[in-house]
């Protein structure tokens, strides 16, 4: 597949898209690029529902805003294909959104400020990076007692290519001081009420490691309206909640952002908690990368299937360690065997995994368990925290072979 | 003013309230505040394209009216004596789902609503207990799970991404 496109393709999906809202009918995201609005067949837009341009299939936890969960079952390509990926917002989508009036500030601590427009930012070299971002809230509706939140399943991370300039290369022509410590990512993001705004920031080192991305693409093609059109964050490894979409403004500050998505959203306590305590604000740290984790995409939760050869696999990720091994429980975890890793691998991105298993009639409990490069294994019970995040008990679907 | 900004206008104006269940964006009013500041021009435009996008967004509707019922894009709270006034408190910012999906204690739902009218939702002084109830009896730990639906199926399967399997 084509990993990325010129800034001439760019350019010119971008002004056809936006051609293409223009005549058309109005469900259509003026962001998408060209092919995929023609696969957007007329009279399928018009249908009344649960209709999104440009996702399919996806599981429905909010609509408004838009909260979209992957189903397990796709994840059996080491890409997510976009229409695929989850989409987690916390607010509203900007309602205007201009290749051509979107600029991207850059200052702070920084002796020489700087304003890009996007044709400049498309300008600058750039990188890609196969990521799998997850939301620190995938598996939340698993944590026992219930936390509230958007009741994640098993779906919200997803794998892609993103491609765009690197964030080092954008803070060194703005001249960082030696006394910026933390980075802030503003988004467009359209703000209800008097909720505070989403901005969040990430330590310097992060900020200058030469994966972390200003992104513009995914998957060889622009970003879509639900995934920051025209670029965003992508800092690899870490919470999707670090990875800022519809980026609009860079700021070099001396100390953590300090704002409710840093504390007390997205924090997580520094000791085990008993399941149900409360914990001290103080007692607790920002999330920064994601932990060691694997999901069954198949056989699925309550199938049933014929004796024989069963192939049951899935996808592990790890955060910026790697994934070195995952096994396979057919007993409900008193025997572990070795599944075969995919060979599709990059260094923040999951591995594919599959385990055959000769099954006889029976009910089973089938369950799945990665290890890291770092030695971190999945752990029985999972770390319950008053956000519910970061879930990571070994995965289990229960079946039926006759 | 760029073309693309007039037709992102005349979407806002002419179908705010599709648009917002669909895109999740703001409320109807607030686009109507931007679309009051346009030129006479960009608003001509706008009516226009309105035209255009009613006169064929009319036609699939009537033709799809035999299959059955799709699912609602957005779900309404349960009936209950706070019902009215939790869906004025409450959806004015988000829809319904999300509290049809939560299952907290009495505890939990103190919390959250305290939390959201710190954010902005307006609960009267007298209202606040009744509907910490109303929510506490509905979506309490003991109900069964929300069962989210799909957004629709099989326009895009396979498209944009590595369709290789792993061996």
């Amino acid at each position: 597949m084509k990993t990325i496109n010129s800034r001439r393709d760019f350019l010119r999906q971008v002004s056809a898209a936006a051609f293409a809202a223009g005549a058309a009918p109005s469900l259509l995201s003026w962001a998408l690029p060209v092919a995929r609005n023609q696969s957007l067949g007329f009279p399928d837009l018009a249908v009344p529902g649960l209709d999104l341009p440009g996702e399919d299939g996806m599981i429905v936890r909010s609509f408004r805003f838009v909260d979209l969960e992957t189903p397990v079952e796709y994840f059996n390509t080491w890409l997510t294909p976009v229409p695929h990926f989850f989409v987690r917002n916390h607010m509203h989508e900007p309602s205007e959104l201009s290749a051509e009036d979107w600029r991207l500030t850059v200052g702070g601590e920084s002796e020489r400020p700087l304003t890009l427009t996007l044709s400049e930012l498309l300008k600058l070299k750039t990188h890609s990076v196969v990521n799998t971002l997850e939301c620190a809230g995938n598996g939340r509706s698993l944590h026992r007692p219930q936390v509230p939140g958007v009741q994640w399943g098993k779906g919200a991370v997803s794998t892609a290519r993103f491609s765009g300039p690197r964030l080092r290369d954008i803070l060194q022509r703005a001249a960082v001081k030696s006394s910026g410590k933390h980075v802030m990512f503003r988004g467009l993001d359209e703000v209800p009420g008097k909720v505070p705004p989403f901005i969040r920031s990430i330590p310097i080192e992060k900020a200058f490691d030469s994966d972390t991305l200003v992104a513009t693409h995914m998957n060889g093609a622009p970003l879509t309206k639900h995934h920051g059109f025209p670029a965003r964050a992508l800092v690899p490894g870490w919470i999707g909640a670090a990875s800022c979409k519809w980026l609009t403004e860079i700021k070099v500050l001396e100390s953590e952002f300090v704002g409710n998505f840093m504390s007390p959203g997205y924090r997580f306590p520094d000791q085990p908690v008993k399941p149900g305590d409360a914990v001290r604000p103080e007692d607790t740290h920002p999330l920064t990368e994601l932990n060691v984790k694997s999901v069954i995409s198949g056989p699925l939760n309550g199938a049933s299937l014929k004796s024989g050869k069963v192939s049951v696999h899935g996808a592990a990720w790890a955060g910026e360690a790697d994934i070195v091994k995952v096994e396979v429980s057919t007993d409900g975890g008193a025997n572990w065997n070795r599944a075969t890793l995919g060979h599709d691998q990059s260094h923040y991105a999951w591995r594919l995994w599959t385990y055959e298993w000769k099954a006889k009639g029976g009910d089973y409990s089938i369950l799945s368990r990665a290890t890291d490069s770092r030695g971190r294994t999945q752990p029985d019970t999972p770390a319950w925290n008053p956000s519910g995040y970061l879930y990571n008990a070994p995965d289990q679907v229960k079946i039926h072979v006759a | 003013m760029s073309h693309n900004k007039v037709s992102m206008v005349a979407r806002e104006g002419t179908e705010a309230g599709r648009q917002r269940l669909i895109w999740g964006q703001p409320p109807l009013r607030q686009a109507q505040g931007r679309l009051s500041v346009r030129p006479g021009k960009a608003r001509l435009s706008a009516m226009l394209l309105a035209l255009m996008v009613a006169s064929v967004t009319a036609l699939p509707f009537s033709a799809l009216a035999q299959k059955p019922a799709p699912p609602k894009p957005t779900e309404d709270l349960p009936p209950g004596p706070m019902q009215a006034k939790a869906t004025t408190s409450c959806l004015e910012c988000h829809e319904g789902r999300i509290i049809l999906q939560q299952r907290l204690s009495k505890a939990a739902w103190t919390k959250e609503v305290d939390k959201m009218m710190k954010w902005g939702a307006v609960v009267d002084a007298t209202d606040h207990d009744a509907l910490i109830d109303y929510l506490s009896a509905n979506f309490s730990p003991d109900q069964p799970p929300y069962d989210p639906p799909r957004t629709t199926l099989g326009k895009t399967s396979g498209k944009n991404g590595d369709t290789r399997k792993s061996k």
